[in-house]
């Protein structure tokens, strides 16, 4: 049986008629299209299909689509006003955090969601927040290194 | 962004030049497997056995093949009746390496065995249907283990097999028993490692897609070697309409004559490869199983009638650590449902299915022995070595590449006078083993720990006895006792030095008593190694004489008629950052902008074939190596026809910022598609390459050695079991680098791998190979709590040699394990004979809990 839910996805209004047995991370890749959030483990561990939903961090993969209905959600595709880079992403350049980037929308969205609640987040505290995203290429000292450099960019006033 | 912008003339190599890859990546438009989707696409579902070792009596598929929404159910039995069998390559001698189909049809062997394939409209639909097939299994005894397979009653996996070993050899270096019999003593230690997962955060996958009018197949695969793949799938489906193609190609005049004409072109170019090269193992194998021939035959056929073949394709790959070079068994039963239903079909492995049939690696055990006089030198080291190699061999390279691979490296940068190797590879009801990143590591790991307990038994520092044995650049002799050549490139020795002097070992006593008064420990680990990056030439030959035609790179570099810089590379990107490096190079040789310079991967249709892909830390070396020399024998092509067109001496030709123009005046310069459009006039050509170069590759007379020392110092918590890392030091020599940050965050993922090894993640299987880790909640991969800021330092030793670049992938991995170990066993003052030490094993060997 299907039902009818509409959500803001990256500024845009969509409304769906979905199973309801479908995952929001499923519905936001095969329905609307963007193909940023990736699935790494379906079981809510790996953190590679994080969004921000109103504001927070979630694991699309283990949501149902119908449980956003109402919600306002952003995926790495809505992190850039256009062609201008949120800082994070320009941050995350800078120092080359990543390899294969299978990982990287997840962290990308617990970051900004780590910076939106506590701007100013010691090292300890931002290993600590990004420990449940995982990455199997980096070691993760580039991705923290990424995260700081962010933090002096917006500091900066540069978003 | 920035990264592409920088102007060339400085030149890029060297620099840390931001990744032109993050363009897509940090936007969401990267390109994975599963971002694939055709129109109409069906999704494909594996039943899988739930059983370590099971002979399949039935299977019922009618109420799922019911199902609405399900386009077809096929058997394990009904996709190997159409398919070839995965034939080993290159076997030991005295091996036997079982012939096996993509399925299991009679036997399942391990738990997530494929058994039957569902292929629906939708995923759901399909894991629906899948729950729907009834599949009856009489169980057998499971084998769990080395020690249970070599038990006199254990069942056996592989009927032609003598027991459960599937290869048993023996390489001798040197006067062994003299060697023994002289020293003053020997030193014996048993040392075991665990299974591990290489587990790259994107699942394995592919998508078949069918072109509605022709019925070609494109195959957006995550391969490391996509022309292995694309190999495979034309030999092993051949029965699948392609048999007639076959057939067709040998009774083709035309194409027969260029099948002969190419066979004599390679036995030419290899003539001296094919000369070395030992059968026995083949032969041997062939008196096991006549079936071979037939088999052997049909590969062949595949290998060289490629036309009309699929097309492997991928864009980007999340991640692979060796596990994707192997060809994936899923792949050929989903491209038999492509043909069969002439529809396109997705199969995207689940991370359960990751965990049980993805790869695993490392489980091997090593009876140590190391002859040694009381002044603590080292004479010879015998190793009696066991290798679980789950089930089924992997193909092309899996458990067989091991062993080879010790017999070449075990002695390492010390001088042995002897060396004795027996491995044994020991059919297991587990997991393929596939190569995981240095897939010989616990070559080191066994090394550098029986160092350090010959070490305790003479009641030597770790450190002096290490300085006392190794290589230096001047006692090194030109070979070592295994064959390779020894050049400047094997500093080993080097890193070891600078590794002492960066550690403060007056600070450590005083951190040692501190942690005592916390009850913690505090220890020192210390590694050193060394690996063929791509080696000396005659490495390949070390390892199994003629192998090195397997070997070589291809390249090509076109500049088009309107001046476009087009560069092909047979490797395949995931995660090191091959676009952005090749960028660097080609563009310093062209004396452009890193954007001016496109880079085209990932399509067995532009690119030569390989047997390897990526893999072996050859992306450098032989990757970046080939892109150099093409771009090279471009641009003094370029230089000609610019020196005519400015009238000037060719050595009078310069290129700045892709101004061609006499050196002093750059203001009358000339551009690349004005050379290109003279080039395209002159051949009377208005499209395509103007220039074009292809080339083959394989570092002669220059790559070699790329080395390392890690230094781990440990502080275990003796309440809780709990090990940090308070300090992590890496010095490493691969020569000159290419871009230092990619350099960096392969180290650093390397050690990363190294860590989880050794303190979080094991692939658990119980004796009768029930598999209990087949989720993220039991398989434990470290997280940014667990890996601490890792510090490297770079040696570069140039050699004479016109490319000089030495890989850097593997290393990592190699080295943290032994240092890790180590530095466990100088907290404790034991000597760790086990790689896994989770908090429960650290407080067992601590003596503070005894074990069950």
């Amino acid at each position: 049986m299907s039902h009818s839910i509409t959500f803001t996805i990256n500024g845009e209004i969509t409304t769906l008629d979905i199973e309801a047995r479908r995952s929001l991370a499923d519905v936001i890749r095969e329905d609307i299209g963007p193909t940023g959030t990736h699935l790494g483990c379906e079981h809510g561990v790996c953190g590679a299909c994080t969004i921000l939903l109103d504001g927070q961090p979630a694991r699309a993969c283990l949501m149902l689509a119908v449980q956003a209905d109402n919600a306002t959600i952003t995926t790495i595709e809505g992190l850039a006003d256009g062609d201008k880079m949120h800082p994070i992403q320009k941050a995350m350049h800078e120092a080359m955090s990543f390899q294969c980037a299978f990982c990287t929308p997840g962290f990308l969205m617990s970051a900004v969601a780590l910076l939106e609640e506590n701007p100013n987040p010691t090292t300890d505290e931002i290993r600590e927040e990004l420990s449940g995203n995982l990455c199997r290429c980096t070691g993760y000292q580039s991705i923290i290194d990424g995260v700081e450099t962010a933090v002096r960019l917006m500091s900066r006033g540069e978003s | 962004m920035a990264g592409s912008t920088q102007t060339s003339g400085l030149g890029f190599v060297g620099q840390s030049v931001k990744r032109v890859e993050d363009e897509r990546f940090l936007i969401g438009k990267g390109q994975f497997v599963a971002d694939v989707m055709p129109d109409g696409v069906l999704h494909a579902v594996f039943v899988r056995s739930p059983y370590p070792h099971a002979t399949i009596t039935s299977i019922d598929v009618s109420e799922a093949a019911r199902h609405p929404g399900v386009a077809r159910v096929f058997t394990g039995k009904a996709l190997n009746e159409v398919t070839q069998p995965f034939v080993p390559l290159a076997p030991q001698p005295g091996s036997y390496t079982p012939i096996y189909h993509a399925m299991a049809d009679e036997k399942a062997r391990h738990i997530g065995d494929p058994v039957a394939l569902v292929v629906a409209e939708s995923r759901h639909i399909a894991e629906d249907a899948a729950e729907l097939v009834v599949v009856d299994y009489d169980m057998l005894d499971g084998v769990g283990s080395i020690d249970r397979a070599l038990a006199t009653d254990a069942p056996q996996l592989w009927d032609r097999a003598d027991g459960n070993t599937l290869s048993d050899a023996t390489d001798t270096y040197g006067p062994v028993d003299e060697v023994f019999a002289a020293a003053d003593r020997v030193v014996s230690i048993t040392l075991d490692s665990h299974r591990q997962a290489n587990q790259s955060m994107e699942t394995r996958g592919t998508v078949v897609e069918v072109d509605g009018v022709t019925g070609l197949l494109t195959v957006h695969n995550t391969s490391q070697g996509p022309h292995v793949l694309k190999w495979a799938i034309a030999a092993q489906t051949v029965n699948q309409g392609r048999m007639k193609s076959l057939w067709g190609f040998v009774r083709n005049t035309s194409r027969r004559k260029a099948f002969f004409a190419a066979a004599k072109d390679f036995r030419k170019a290899n003539k001296d490869d094919l000369k070395g090269q030992d059968n026995a193992g083949m032969k041997g194998q062939l008196k096991k199983d006549r079936s071979l021939l037939k088999y052997m035959g049909r590969m062949g056929l595949g290998l060289l009638a490629t036309e009309n073949f699929p097309t492997v394709t991928s864009v980007d790959i999340g991640g692979g650590f060796g596990a994707k070079g192997p060809i994936a068994r899923e792949d050929i039963p989903v491209v038999v449902a492509a043909m069969s239903l002439g529809r396109s079909v997705q199969w995207i492995e689940d991370r359960v299915e990751s965990l049980s049939d993805g790869g695993q690696a490392r489980e091997e055990r090593f009876h140590v022995d190391v002859a040694v006089n009381n002044d603590g030198t080292v004479k010879g080291l015998r190793v009696d070595a066991l290798i679980d190699g789950g089930a089924y061999p992997a193909f092309p390279f899996g458990a067989n590449l091991i062993g080879t691979l010790w017999k070449v490296y075990m002695p390492g940068p010390y001088h042995f006078e002897a060396f004795q190797l027996r491995s044994r590879i020991i059919a297991t009801n587990k997991g393929r083993v596939v190569p995981y990143r240095g897939p010989w590591a616990n070559e080191t790991w066994m090394r550098e720990r029986a160092i350090d307990a010959v070490a305790a038994e003479l009641g030597m520092d770790p450190a002096d006895l290490r300085s006392k044995n190794m290589m230096t650049q001047d006692n090194a002799p030109a070979a070592f006792i295994t064959g390779p050549t020894i050049d400047e490139t094997m500093s080993t020795r080097k890193t070891f030095d600078r590794a002492l002097e960066m550690i403060d070992r007056d600070q450590l006593a005083r951190d040692k008593a501190d942690a005592e008064a916390r009850n913690h420990r505090i220890g020192l680990g210390i590694a050193s190694y060394h690996e063929a990056a791509p080696g000396p030439p005659n490495f390949a030959d070390s390892i199994s004489p003629g192998s090195g035609m397997l070997l070589k790179e291809d390249g090509r570099a076109t500049i088009e008629s309107d001046g476009r810089i087009v560069m092909y590379t047979s490797q395949v990107p995931h995660g090191q950052s091959h676009q952005t490096t090749y960028k660097q190079i080609v563009a310093d040789e062209f004396g452009v902008a890193m954007e001016d310079v496109e880079v085209i991967w990932g399509n067995t249709d532009k690119s030569q074939f390989s047997f390897i892909g990526t893999g072996g830390s050859r992306g450098g070396p032989l990757g970046g190596g080939v892109m150099r020399a093409t771009a090279r024998e471009i641009r003094k092509q370029v230089d000609e026809l610019a020196a005519e067109m400015l009238e000037a001496d060719i050595e009078d030709v310069t290129i700045v910022d892709g101004n061609i123009h006499v050196s002093g005046t750059p203001a009358h310069g000339i551009s690349y598609a004005d050379v290109a459009a003279e080039a395209a006039k002159r051949a009377s050509v208005t499209a395509g390459p103007v220039f074009d170069v292809d080339l083959k590759y394989e570092g002669v007379g220059n790559g070699g050695w790329s080395c390392a020392t890690h230094v781990a110092i440990v502080d275990i918590d003796l309440d809780t079991g709990q090990v940090t890392i308070p300090r992590y030091l890496v010095v490493e020599d691969c020569g000159p680098i290419i871009n230092p940050a990619i350099v960096d965050g392969q180290v650093r993922g390397g050690v990363a791998q190294g860590i989880g090894a050794v303190f979080y993640e094991k692939a658990f299987y119980d004796d009768d190979a029930n598999l209990l880790t087949t989720t993220y909640m039991d398989y434990l991969i470290p997280t940014a709590m667990e890996i601490p800021e890792i510090e490297i330092e770079h040696l570069e030793t140039l050699t004479e040699g016109e490319n000089d670049f030495r890989g850097i992938g593997e290393g990592g991995m190699i080295g943290a394990p032994a240092a890790l170990t180590n530095a466990v066993s100088d907290a404790l003052g034991i000597q760790v004979t086990t790689q896994y030490l989770p908090p429960s094993t650290i407080l067992e060997l601590a003596g503070i809990i005894t074990p069950d």
